[in-house]
């Protein structure tokens, strides 16, 4: 009965110390000692294990410190697990085959054809897939996800589409979806420079402005917040999901998602309408917000897509509004931020979806 | 506090530019100054980077007076300061005007793929995307990214205080958004920022506090959080705003 005690707990470190070197980058075994609180020679054995295995390497690193003195780290084999993650957006499917430890091992992008339904983008995450290796496949997409099936999304134009059931039958293997701004939100906080918030939000401005939350340091998976159908002017703009006054239909989101370039370019340059223009997207965009925050009390917000460019451009106006709808216990220590990752944030973070559920089967 | 400034005052023979003005900038956080044109921020800003002397008041590093009468003298403290015409030099790359003059500084001679290598972790610390090529020489950069190499070795030298005066007042659009995403940057790493600058967008999209300057004088300091856009507006062009405000804006230039 003692064996398989001792296994269960070899397995658990060797998941530990894999998730500590693909979070932390590499480390020499005295800072593996240290950060997983096992003694050096466990280390050593773990490290022996698992260079076998073909996990990790170690390397004479650079130099550290003023000693100067090169140190031995301990590091994954990006090769060794691979994740493919795949984007979905309006215009394009674009892959990224992330290894373990973060590493981006492959790229590719197609266009995708305008109002193409599941099995169309599934078709197309297939040929960019072909017959690479991953042991997980996650799919990213902007909208309403849930169990695989994508409930809503404005981006795409889909409704209770089983867009997991398409991939399957496209590429005939697993795969996990996740919801756009939720995935980024991952990709934020753990490859960003988000980690210091339990309590994170991911705007995300596409062709739909959408929101994803990471609460407790969890993501809240599968259930991204439809901002752009707060409303925020009631009886106002007729939008496409049929209710009035919704943000995205106030703030004219379909020819802003294409034109936020030229329209804060030319309000910078002076041009009167345009300023009017993004001076009241983000009025709007920071009283829909102060909903959100008030009732998800985030510790940081994250403006994503086109909305990075809206909310550099009109601050002022996204903050007085904002002060204006919430509470100032709320807004005290709130945190609004651009996105480090930039557009890159889904992709890594659906590979970080993967890794997870890998390291984790692993124990 | 890192940086608290107390009843600075500083004449240009009989004009006194700057009255009793106080402010306070902390690590970790982004304070911005506005005013109108005029209101004494450069002027202010020279104060502290040891360009000026003052006539009277206390500058604390901190929490400790200090004496700043020369640049050394603020670069000693940690006082990092940007200016519009960036002191770069043309004819010298990327990696080696992050690298200029620190040899002098910490006595460290590196090699220059360890200095290539340390410019690359720094950039990438602050999430620079926009520098693909650290050899090329900083004359064929825009001026955007000129600002993002001047800021950058604030980082690498080391500096606890990055004062930045009017930094995007020569961009385009596209620049300054890379700009404001640094300066944001610089405070979450840590430092201490003090932002100056009449954009209020800008200044909205970055600063943890506002401070405003009306005819050299402090007029209010609110937290971003609180304030709205015509708050600071009224701050800046009638030194009042609700509550907050000299008491008898009228009568500053007594
Ligand atoms: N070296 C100087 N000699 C005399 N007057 C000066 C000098 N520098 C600035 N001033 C004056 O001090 C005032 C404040 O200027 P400045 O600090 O540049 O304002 P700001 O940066 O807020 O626009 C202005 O009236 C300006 O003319
Ligand atoms: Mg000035
Ligand atoms: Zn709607």
């Amino acid at each position: 009965m003692a064996r398989p005690a001792t296994e269960e707990l070899r397995r658990r470190n060797r998941s530990a110390l894999l998730d500590q070197l693909h979070r932390r980058g590499p480390q020499t075994r005295a800072e593996l000692t240290e950060a997983l609180g096992l003694n050096r020679s466990t280390i050593g054995a773990l490290a022996t294990d698992l260079s076998e295995s073909g996990h990790i390497q170690e390397t004479t690193g650079r130099s550290t410190g003023a000693a100067g003195r090169p140190s031995t780290l301990v590091e994954c084999v990006p090769e060794a697990e691979t994740v493919a993650a795949v984007e979905v957006r309006a215009d394009r499917v674009r892959l990224a085959l992330v290894g373990l430890g973060g590493t981006l091992l492959a790229r590719a992008e197609v266009p995708l054809e305008p109002g193409a339904d599941g099995p169309e983008a599934a078709e197309l995450a297939a040929r960019l897939l072909a017959d690479t290796p991953a042991a997980e496949t996650v799919a990213a997409v902007p909208g309403l996800v849930d169990a695989g099936v994508v409930a809503q999304s404005t981006e795409l134009g889909w409704v209770d589409r089983d867009f997991r059931t398409d991939l399957e039958r496209a590429t005939g293997r697993s795969w996990r979806v996740a919801d756009l701004a939720t995935a980024a939100a991952v990709g934020e906080r753990s490859r960003g420079d988000a980690h210091r918030s339990p309590n994170l939000l991911y705007l995300h401005g596409g062709r739909g402005v959408t929101a994803g939350m990471i609460a407790d340091g969890r993501p809240r998976r599968g259930s991204s917040i439809m901002l752009g159908h707060v409303v925020v002017n009631p009886g106002g703009q007729k939008c496409r999901c049929g209710l009035h006054g919704c943000l995205e239909a106030e703030m004219g989101t379909f020819e802003q998602s294409a034109t936020i370039e030229a329209t804060t370019t030319a309000a910078w340059m002076g041009d009167t309408a345009a300023r009017e223009v993004v001076h009241r997207s983000g009025g709007l965009l920071g009283r829909a917000l102060g909903s959100v925050v008030t009732a998800a009390t985030p510790d940081e917000v994250l403006f994503g897509g086109w909305l990075r460019e809206l909310y550099l451009s009109s601050a002022a106006a996204v903050r007085s509004s904002l002060a204006e709808a919430t509470l100032p216990q709320l807004r005290a220590r709130l945190r609004l931020r651009t996105p480090a990752l930039g557009s890159e944030g889904p992709l890594i973070g659906a590979a970080e979806t993967g890794f997870e559920a890998l390291i984790g089967e692993m124990r | 506090m890192l940086l608290e400034l107390s009843r600075i005052s500083k004449s240009f023979g009989p004009v006194e530019v700057l009255s009793e003005v106080y402010l306070a900038v902390d690590a970790g956080e982004v304070c911005a100054l506005v005013g109108d044109n005029g209101a004494g921020k450069s002027t202010l800003v020279k104060c502290i980077a040891g360009i000026h002397d003052i006539n009277s008041g206390t500058i604390a590093v901190d929490g400790a007076p200090r004496e700043i009468h020369d640049p050394r003298d603020a670069a000693a403290l940690g006082i990092e300061v940007v200016y519009q015409d960036l002191a770069l030099c043309d004819n010298l790359d990327v990696v080696e005007n992050l690298f200029l003059g620190r040899e002098k500084l910490h006595g460290v001679v590196l090699d220059d793929d360890a200095m290539e290598q340390l410019a690359a972790e720094t950039l990438d610390s602050l999430a620079v995307r926009t520098l693909r090529d650290l050899r090329q020489n900083v004359a064929s950069l825009s001026g955007g990214q000129r600002q993002t190499v001047a800021i950058a070795k604030a980082v690498l030298w080391n500096s606890r205080l990055v004062i930045l005066d009017e930094p995007t007042a020569a961009l385009g659009v596209a620049q300054t958004r890379q700009v404001l995403e640094l300066i944001r940057r610089l405070a979450d790493q840590g430092l201490a920022v003090l932002f100056i600058s009449h954009n209020l967008n800008d200044v909205f999209a970055v600063a943890d506090r506002i401070a405003a300057l009306y005819l050299g004088r402090m007029a209010g300091v609110v937290n971003a959080a609180d304030a709205t856009q015509s708050q600071v507006v009224e701050l800046i062009t009638s030194g009042r705003s609700g509550a907050v405000g000299l008491p008898d804006p009228n009568g500053v230039q007594s």
